[in-house]
This record gives structure tokens, sequence and C-alpha cells, in this order.
């Protein structure tokens, strides 16, 4: 503990004093010491430090690896080391650029560079070294004077400084350069310096004040150490323009050492309720408002500062200016807003501002995550929950205050009470967010947890401020901002099944007073909410997207409450499906789950073609999910990337308005097959037989490929099953494969009207298993009598009769009814299978003749034929022509 | 007696023929020990066998080699053994081919064959590898792989034949075994491997004359024969009639969906015929624009006392599209051909039985 404070007061004190008195202190020793230090104390504890520390001592450490190889002449490890050591300049120029370059790099740079020049010029010395470092020493040469170029200035500077200061190294190294034995001088001395520096940093560490490095060097009666102290200082000196400029923006620091005395604050509150469980109370009180108000204050609002608007808003300002920087700690800024409205409140600084402050602090918490893809936190969201809620009293509450994006910074007027208040921004684009917000919660997740039934209930609160907001800007915006806000209304309600309408429609009341109660609270029915929104819409939006959304939405409700023809007709007048291409996804994605619906709705009211018509784009792609946006398809997984992965997911729809896929894949199966089957009956001779339903037919060839057939035991098995049953003409059968207690609890209970559906289906069954029987067996009856149809298939005799008439009408059936004995008489006009398959045979060879036939006109034609023969008549000719 | 050739549709495979060493061999050693069977076989192409003589026994092994392996579209094959005498090929034996499933792959026919040869001959049997069998399926039986493997079995032996055994038809009543043999201009053309048009053109055939039929006689000896004049008599069995069944329908849509489909497939070849030659034509065209325009050119610098441009080669400038192959279509239409005369027959036959019925009906 105490070595953090330690370096946190270190770092801290450091920089304040540099921002304030310019002493002639090199930035770059400080940091060597405090470097060295570190260094020291490594094995004994892992200390936290930061990344320019990291990256100097990495520097320190290669340049004494170097000096080594200097010291014993060894120039390929030398340049492979200063390679090493470039890179690590390079990685750390990002703190260079920040710090300057540190003094003790010019000081190895020059060094090595006048150490080479005076081995190169030793022409003896050279001779006598291995090819190996002869070349390394000649490559490192040419290296370094490159290098070097770009450091010329600080180079120079070193120089000079190293010149006046005492005897040039060259002049030291050149005396050495006869024989190594005797030059222990200036080398060791090179070598020693960083010692001394560590020994010097290690008394340092005691006393922690300003200039430490300095002083205890000083301390040192060494004359060496004073002379390098000497030259350390007024390298430094000239190295002060590069490095100050660069580091010490004045405001910079300030706001630095703001926030670390924040951390080191909170770090300390901390620290102490570890330490005393008694103190936690208080000292958490402390940390949320007490701290760091009491301790910024005098920084925030000097002592005795009147603590009016005008300087409310330059400090919002200030703490806003941290917003979207690298660096900043969100948390604490939110933190920071929160006490800044708390004491706009406490001075009633007037509602102008309060709302200034809320806006920033939703926009803050919007920007907590700075990725889009993330979802807020829990607390977060109840903290924006309320914040929103608390702007929007605020605003109803207080009439004059205008709010608007179109208001500049300057126009605002914040503080003048009896004028308006006019504050810049805009809760729609708030609230907006906020939806999404919610979306993005919803979809991540797990929709089978509790956690979801939880956020889920927080619905309720979503809608209750679009509702107020609702209300407000009805009185006081633009008609696009209701348009917008009317939007975010329906995309609220379009999905939900409105079940006191509903029963209010079959005329039950409520069975408890309560209920009643509830019933009558609860207002206008959806439908008519509805109806009303998407009608202001419709009249007033002059931006395409919003239209359509909302009729999209009217459509999905009306087909979800079953009023088919209204679904249908605003479907077709709107024309949506000639252009729905051209729309983004998210409202293509809308499109698909109306179209869905719409066919849902229409399997309902019992017209099973149009069902069939409304399912079929969306299940023949077998991508029903993807295009529901209700989860990812796994297969594509190669063929897109993360990013488009991404993309798709944030389009997801929450679970809580997933269409029930299995439903909907029953509900088209079950079309297909009251279509299919008769048709197939119809056709079965047919050549050229088309589909009505490819997925189906593959269902059935699936079903076919079984090696043994147990009872069915999914949806489709059923279907399949009963799709069997209904090509014998079987409808008990048929019927009790599609309605029993397995496909109840699976599919057709989560129907809303489920019996009515289920009457409906049997009907269906029956009358398509009549039509069925007839085309499958007709062949084998000479007459039928329409009473035992009617008995067999549990019809009326009416409806039999209708049936037979319009199959005959239809010419699907060459038969004849006979009126006064009730029967059905057949022509048998009808071919056999044989003559049928004579007839293809027929159709067969007549196309193979025409394929032949043309085969022949080609031949016989103009320009075939003649080429034809002409062909080897050619080549003759060209072969006379190239003789020439 | 009535031979009905019956052609198969999935010819799984024919099993490999010899290898012509190995038949070679095998043909040496046969030749010391009968050395009178070579006698006619002359080096003339021109058809060296001009008649079948069947063992009843070879006959019946192959119906029961049918009946016990053989089941729906399924085909069975094997070996006929025997001699050729002057211009009449003996077949006095056969033995089958085992069906070999996936599992194992490295089952050795063509040592299988040998093996089964030898044994043979160690009890006295001729062992002369002869030609094969095969059964079908509604007369299909005209393919590739019937082609390929009964090519070989002539380029090696020539006096080989392909028994077609039709089980359908003999359970009609009416045993149906014909004897085929490759045209000498089809074995030619096998051999140069030239199936283009032009190529086939050229060698004038037709799907008429690429199989000749050999006549066929059953013959039994005379021990036999009159074995069984007396088993007719002794015989209880009541006599069976499928020879007057006067249901047709099944079996002519079972010919007439087979027909269909072979015509289906001429048609795609016809289709693919056509989109040739119309490449080639328009190929051709352009060709002799560009030819045309560098005859213009070439006068144009004559006049200008220019030297002419230099030759390229045209070839190398118009690739010409890649004919597609004939025989297949030319076996589609053998088999058309088959499935025709198939119908044709069985009609006219069924026709004089429903007038019978209809003459007794009448007496009744």
């Amino acid at each position: 503990m105490s070595r953090f404070f330690a370096t946190g007061s270190d770092s801290e004190s450091e920089e304040s004093s540099s921002a304030d008195e310019i002493t002639p202190k090199a930035p770059g020793t400080t940091l060597k010491q405090s470097l060295l230090l570190s260094d020291d104390e490594e094995d004994t504890k892992r200390v936290v430090r930061s990344a320019k520390d990291k990256r100097f001592e990495e520097l320190t450490n290669l340049i004494k690896t170097i000096r080594n190889a200097m010291k014993i002449r060894d120039m390929a490890k030398c340049l492979e080391e200063f390679e090493q050591l470039c890179r690590a300049f390079l990685k750390s120029k990002n703190i260079v650029d920040k710090e300057g370059v540190p003094s003790f790099y010019i000081r190895l740079l020059a060094d090595l560079e006048d150490y080479l020049n005076q081995l190169w010029e030793d022409k003896d010395g050279k001779k006598k070294m291995n090819k190996n470092n002869a070349k390394a020493l000649s490559t490192l040469r040419q290296k370094i004077r490159k290098y070097n170029r770009d450091f010329e200035t600080e180079i120079a500077a070193y120089k000079e400084v190293s010149r006046k200061s005492f005897l040039p190294p060259l002049t030291c190294s050149s005396s050495e350069s006869e024989g190594e034995a005797g030059g222990v001088s200036a080398k060791s001395f090179l070598k020693k310096k960083p010692d001394e520096a560590s020994k010097a940093a290690k008394e340092d560490d005691d006393d922690d004040d300003d200039d430490e490095g300095w002083s205890g060097e000083s301390k040192e009666s060494d004359s060496e150490s004073s002379d390098g102290e000497a030259k350390r200082q007024s390298m430094a000196e000239s190295f002060l323009k590069y490095v100050l400029f660069l580091i010490l923006t004045f405001s910079e620091i300030k706001k630095l050492s703001k926030r670390r005395d924040k951390a080191k604050a909170r770090k300390h509150i901390e620290e102490e309720e570890e330490d005393g469980g008694e103190e936690g109370g208080e000292g958490w009180e402390k940390v949320k408002y007490g701290v760091p108000l009491v301790k910024e204050k005098p920084k925030m609002f000097a002592k005795g500062t009147e603590i009016n608007t005008t300087v409310v808003v330059k400090k919002l300002n200030e703490i806003l200016q941290a917003r979207g920087k690298k660096g900043t700690d969100r948390a604490a800024q939110i933190e920071l807003l929160h006490a800044l409205a708390a004491i706009a409140a406490e001075h009633n600084l007037g509602q102008g501002i309060l709302v200034k402050i809320k806006f920033n602090i939703i926009a803050s918490l919007y920007d907590y995550n700075p990725n889009l893809a993330a979802f807020m936190k829990a607390d977060m969201w109840k903290k924006c929950l309320e914040c929103i809620d608390e702007l929007l009293d605020i605003l109803f509450e207080n009439n004059n205050i205008f709010i608007g994006e179109n208001i500049a910074e300057d126009s605002e007027n914040l503080a003048v009470s009896d004028q308006p208040f006019r504050v810049r921004g805009c809760v729609l684009t708030l609230v907006e967010r906020m939806d999404e917000e919610f979306t993005k919660i919803m979809q991540n997740t797990d929709p089978h947890s509790q956690e979801y039934v939880d956020n889920l209930k927080d619905e309720g609160r979503v809608c209750g401020i679009v509702d107020r907001l609702l209300t407000y800007l009805e009185n006081k915006g633009s008609t696009e901002e209701i348009c917008r806000v009317y939007l975010r209304r329906i995309m609220h309600t379009y999905y939900k099944f409105d079940y006191k309408a509903h029963r209010r429609s079959l005329g039950l009341q409520g069975e408890t007073k309560s209920e009643q109660d509830q019933e009558e609270s609860e207002g206008e029915d959806s439908a008519l909410i509805m109806d009303r929104l998407c009608k202001f819409i419709y009249a007033k939006d002059r931006t395409d997207r919003i239209r359509t959304c909302a009729i999209l939405c009217h459509i999905y409700h009306h087909a979800l409450h079953s009023r088919w023809y209204q679904a249908r007709d605003l479907m077709l007048m709107s024309h949506l499906q000639d252009n729905i291409h051209h729309s983004d996804p998210p409202v293509q994605i809308l499109y698909n789950r109306t179209m869905v619906q719409l066919g849902i709705c229409a399997f309902r009211q019992g017209m099973i073609k149009d069902a069939h018509n409304a399912l079929l784009d969306i299940q023949s792609s077998g991508r029903a999910k993807e295009l529901l946006g209700q989860g990812l398809l796994m297969r594509n997984m190669q063929e897109r990337n993360a990013e488009q992965e991404k993309i798709e997911k944030r389009r997801q729809v929450p679970f809580h308005m997933h269409i029930n896929l299995e439903l909907l894949e029953c509900v088209y199966l079950v079309s297909a097959m009251l279509l299919e089957i008769p048709y197939m009956a119809a056709h079965e001779f047919d050549a050229r037989r088309r589909m009505i339903s490819k997925q189906f037919h593959h269902q059935l060839r699936v079903g076919e490929r079984q090696p043994l057939l147990g009872p069915p035991e999914s949806m489709r098995e059923h279907v399949v099953a009963a799709s069997k049953a209904m090509k014998m003409g079987d409808w008990r059968t048929c019927h009790s494969f599609i309605i029993n207690e397995k496909m109840n609890s699976k599919v057709w209970d989560l129907f809303p009207e489920t019996q009515r559906v289920r009457e409906m289906l049997v009907r269906k069954i029956q009358e398509e298993s009549l039509r069925t029987y007839l085309f499958t067996y007709s062949s084998v009856y000479d007459s039928i009598s329409m009473e035992i149809l009617s008995e067999m298939f549990q019809l009326e005799m009416p409806t039999v009769h209708s049936i037979i008439s319009k199959m005959i009408i239809n010419e699907e059936l060459m038969a004849s009814l006979d009126q006064p004995t009730q029967t059905v008489v057949m022509h048998r006009t009808e071919p056999t299978s044989l003559q049928n398959m004579a007839l293809q045979l027929a159709e067969k060879l007549g196309s193979l003749v025409e394929n032949n036939e043309r085969v022949f006109d080609l031949k016989q034609g103009v320009y075939g034929g003649y080429f034809n023969r002409g062909y080897q008549g050619g080549g003759y000719r060209n072969q006379n022509q190239s003789n020439y | 007696m009535c031979y009905r050739f019956l052609p198969e549709r999935s010819v799984s495979a024919c099993f490999p023929p010899f290898r012509r060493e190995r038949l070679m061999a095998s043909r040496k050693e046969l030749s010391s020990v009968s050395s009178s069977g070579m006698a006619s076989t002359g080096g003339t192409l021109d058809s060296p066998v001009k008649q079948v003589q069947i063992e009843g026994l070879v006959v019946m092994k192959i119906i029961k080699h049918y009946q016990e392996e053989g089941q729906g579209s399924e085909v069975v094959q094997g070996v006929l053994l025997g001699l050729v005498v002057d211009d009449r090929l003996e077949i006095t034996n056969c033995f089958p081919f085992p069906q070999h499933t996936e599992d194992d792959a490295d089952f050795d026919e063509v040592q299988y064959q040998m093996e089964m040869m030898r044994s043979l001959r160690h009890v006295n049997i001729d062992h002369l590898h002869v030609g094969w069998y095969q059964s079908t399926f509604y007369g299909s039986f005209v393919s590739r792989a019937l082609l390929d493997s009964q090519f070989s079995y002539q380029h090696a032996i020539e006096e080989s034949v392909v028994l077609i055994y039709d089980p359908i038809k003999t359970a009609q009543g009416s045993l149906s075994l014909k004897a085929y043999r490759l045209t000498p201009k089809l074995m030619e053309i096998c051999k140069e491997k030239d199936f283009t048009p032009e190529g086939l053109k050229k060698a004038s055939i037709g799907f008429e004359n690429m199989f000749e039929e050999v006549p066929i006689v059953i013959k039994n000896s005379h021990l036999i024969n009159v074995l069984m004049w007396e088993l007719e008599d002794k015989s209880t069995v009541a006599d069976k009639h499928e020879l007057l069944n006067l249901s047709s329908s099944n079996h002519l849509e079972k010919s007439l969906q087979l027909l269909m489909d072979r015509v289906d497939d001429m048609s795609q070849e016809i289709v693919k015929y056509n989109t040739y030659s119309r490449n080639l034509s328009k190929q051709q065209q352009q060709k002799h624009q560009y030819l045309q325009r560098r005859q213009q050119e070439n006068a144009q610098r004559q006049s200008r006392g220019e030297a002419p441009l230099p030759e390229e080669d045209i070839s190398k400038l118009f690739k010409p599209p890649q004919p597609p192959p004939r025989m297949d279509s030319l076996l589609i239409a053998g088999q058309i051909n088959n499935y025709c005369q198939n119908v044709k027959e069985f009609t006219s036959q069924n026709l004089g039985k429903l007038f019978m019925a209809e003459a007794l009906q009448g007496q009744n």
C-alpha cells in the first residue's frame, strides 16, 4: 500500500511541480530513476508500473547490454542489440512523443557513434578483429550514422554539454583504445553511472519529495557522480524545450492530476473500508457524494464562489469535454454529473439547468458502453429509466421549458426564469435511444431465464415513458416528432394480442369485480389506438420509412386479431409487396413478420389458399428463422464474417415478439396438404404435374424414405402421416393425426380461438378428403350414392352436393348427378393409366421429332448447310492461299 | 421357340472380361487339349458364328441362376463355355458370376473365372470361354456397359456371343433367350474409339446394324429327350396356361415407362447435338468473315505495294467445338428400337389372344 501511494504521490507531485515551476529538471532523469528503482525491487515485489516505465526500462536494459558489448568490442553483439534498441524505441514512440526523447537514449547514440568512429579509424585494431566483427562494425557504423541524423540536434546538444563539463568521451576512449587493459576509466565510468543512479534512487525512495533524484545524487561526494550530475543537468536543460512543450500542456496536466486525485481518493476510501468495518458506512457516504465533492469543490467552484448558473454551465462543459476521450472514467463522469445536478438543485438554480444536466447524464449513460453491440447493465438501465422519468416529470411540471435540437448553445436560456427556458436537446432522441437499449437488453438476455422475465417487466415502464412522451409531444412537438413517437408507440403495441378487447368482443364480462375494474381502467382498445396512431402517420408522415413501418404494424395488428379482410386490403392497397425489396433489412424483417401473421390469420379464417400463398415465400426458402429475424442460421457461418454477423445479431427480434416457428410451419404444411393432396389425386397421370408446394413434397419424400415407420412423433411426421391417410380418402385417420393431444399442445393451442380453428380444420379435412376420394376411386365406381358419401365423410347432403357439383363444373370429375336417386353417375371418360402413358409418350415423341427437325433445319439451312459442306473446301482454299 | 432378347437398364458393371493375355493363355492351355476346336475359326471377321447351339443344361442353369439371385431390375451375369464347331457355336456349359457386394472390393473376378474353368476341366467339361450371359429387365440391355464388355470379349475371342435372358417373358410362358454379337463394323469403330459424328457417318453405323442376332438352337441329347418324354407322361402337374394370360396392361405400362425414359434421354442427346451444330456453324461463319476480311486487306495492301499480312493459323484462332460423342445416342436409339420391337410383339400376341378369347366367349 505504501508502495502504491508512494508512486501515486510521486507522479502527482512530479507533474504538478513541473507544471507549476518550470525547474531545470530533466524529466528523463527522473523517469530513469523511478524506473531503476523498480528494477531493483522487482524480485521482491510485483509492482504496477506505467507503460512509460516499462518501455524505458526495456530501453535501459538494452543500452546496458550495448555498453557491455562495447566494452569487450563485440561488434556483432553490439549490432544485434542496437537493432533491438531501435525497435524498442519505435515501440515506445507513443511515450516518447509525450515525454520527449529520453536523455539516456541520446547519450547512448552519441557515445556509440563516437566509439564506432574511433574504432573505424584504428586500422590496427580493425585488422585484428575477426571477420564477423569487422563486418558488423561497418554495418553498425552506417546504421548509426543514418539513425543519428534524426537526432542531430539532441546529440549536438549533448556533446556540447559533455565537452564543456568534462573531457569528451572521445578522448577518454582514444587513450583507452591502445590497450583494453588500461581503459577502465571512461567506460567503467559510463558503466557505473546506472548503478549510482540506482543507488541514489534507493535513497530517494525513503524521502519522497519533489526533487528526489537531485538532492540524493548531490549528496554523493564522489567527483565522478557530480560530473555526471552536472552533465545530466545541463543536458536536461537543453532538452527542456523538447520535452516541456510536449508534455506540459497546462490544462491537461491539471486534468490529469485531478483525475488521479479522484482515483486516489476512491482507492483511499476503499482501503479504509477494508480496514475498519465500523467506518464503512460513513466512508461509503463519502465516496458517493462527499469525497469527490469536498475535494473537488474548491476546484469546481473555488471556495466562496457564488454558485450560479454560469459557473455550473462552465463546470458542466468542463466535465463534458472529457467525454469520449480515451482514458476518461465514464462511471466517474456520470457520478460527477449527478453531483452537479445535486448542487444545481441545492442552490435552486432553476429547472433549465437541471434539464440540461439531466440530458447530459442520460447521454453519458448511453455513452457508458463504448461498444455499440454491448448492452446496458441492469443498474445503468434502471438509472437511465429513472432519469428519463425525472426529466419528463420536470418537463410536465414546467410548461415554460422549450427544448429542441435546433437551439444553439449560445441561445440557450437556462437562468432567467421569467422568460421561458430554452434548452438544447431532444427528449425524443433520448427516448428512442432508450427503446433501442431496451431491445438490445432483451436481445442479449437468455430468453428462457428468469432474468428475461424480469427485464420484460420493464417493458411496462418503457411503454409508460413512451406514452408520457407522446402526450408531451402532442402538445409541444412538431408533426414529425409526433410521427416518430407514434411509431414508437405502435411498435410497442402491434404484436400484443389484446385479450381484453377479445373477451369483450365475445361478450364476456370479467368474472370478478376487480377484473371489471381493470377493464374499465384500461381505456380504449389497442385496435382503436393503432387505428388512430396509424392514420395520423398515414396523413402526416413525410418519411417513407415511418409510414411503411406503420402500415406493416397496422396489418400485423389486424391479422393478429383476425381482421383478415382489413389486413388483406391494407396490404394490397399499400402495394408494399412490389417495393419492399428496396427497403432496409429491419423493415423487410417486419414485412416478413407481417406476411407470416397474415398467412396465419388467413388460416384461422379457413382461407387455406390465401394462407398458403402468404406463407409460401417465407417457407420455401427454408430460412424462415433468419427471415423473421429470430435467429441466425448456422450454415451461413462461412459466408459471412464476424462483422456481418454482429450486424445481423443486432437485427434480431427480441424473444417475446417471436412468431412460433413450429406453428408457422405446421400451418403451412397443413394448408399445403389440404391443397396438394386432392390436386395430386386429380393429376395422377399428368405428365408435367407441377407442384404446389415443394416443401410439402420434400416432407413427403422424407417420410417415404423412412425404412421403418413408427407412430408419428414430431409435427411434421404428423402432417405426413395425415397426408397419407388423406390420400386414401380416410378422413378419420387424417383427422386423428392432425388434431390430437400432441398437436394441440404443440400447435393448435397457441391460437387464441383454438376451438374454432379446430372445427374449421375438421371441416376442411372432410371436404378435401371427399374430393380426394372421388378423384382416386371414381374409376372404380359406375355410380355412387351421395347419401353414402355424406355418411362416409360426415358431411351434410347439401355440402356433398355442392362439392360434387363444383367438381363437375370444373371438369375435374367426369360424372353427372342423378337427382331422383341422389347418385353420382360416372361417365368413365378418363383415360386409363396405360392410355395416359401412351399420350405422354406421344407428347414426348412429338418433342423429339421437333428437336430432330431442328437439327435437320440446321443442316439444310442456307448458312449451316453451305458452310458445313464448304468446310473442307474452305480448308483447301486456305491452303492454296498460303501457298501463294 | 420364342427367343426374346431382353435388355437391361442398369447393367451394373458387366463383369470384366478377361484381359487379353490371360485369355490367350487360357486359350493355349485349351487348344492343347482340344485341338479340334479351333478348326473353323479362321481369321475372317465376317461372322465366324452362324448359329448358336445351346445345351438344355445351360438354359436351365441360367434360369436357375436368375431365379435364385436376380430380383426386380437387378441383373445376373455369368460365363458361357463351349466349343466352336464349323460355323456353329456350341455352348455346352456355363457358370454364374457371384454377386459381388461392396464389401469384398478386392474380389478378383478374373482369378475366379480361371479357377472355375480349371475346376470344370478337371471333371472333363468344356472349358473354352465362348462368351457370357446376362439377364434383363423388360428388354433393356443395350447399354454402354454391355457394348464395352462384349467388345472386349469379341476382341479377345472372336466367336464370343452374349446371351440375353429375359426372365419376365419366360415367366409368361415363352422362353426368351437371344444371342448377340457386335457387327464387324462396330468392332472396328470401337477399336478406333472414334465416336464422333463424322466417324460414325463414315462407318455408316446405325442403330440397326450395331448388333447382329445369331439364331439359337436348343439341343438336348437323345437320352435327355427320352427322359423328358417319359416324365411328361408321368407328370401330374396341372397344365399351366401362362401363355393365355390376358392381362397385358402391367407389362405394357412398364415397357412404356422405360420407353419414355429413353425417349427423354434421346431428346437430350439431340438437344446437345443441336447446340453443337449451331456452335459449329456460327464459328464457320466467323471464320469465313475473318478470311474475307483478311483477303480484302491483303488486296488493299497489294495495291499499295505492301507485303501481304502474314498467314496465321486459322485452326488455332477458331478452335472447333468439341463434338458430342454419338455412341450414346446410337445406343439409346438401339434400345428404343428394342423396346418398340418388344411392345409390338407383345401387343400382336395379345391381340391374337384377345380375339381368341372373344371367339370363345361367343361360343359359350
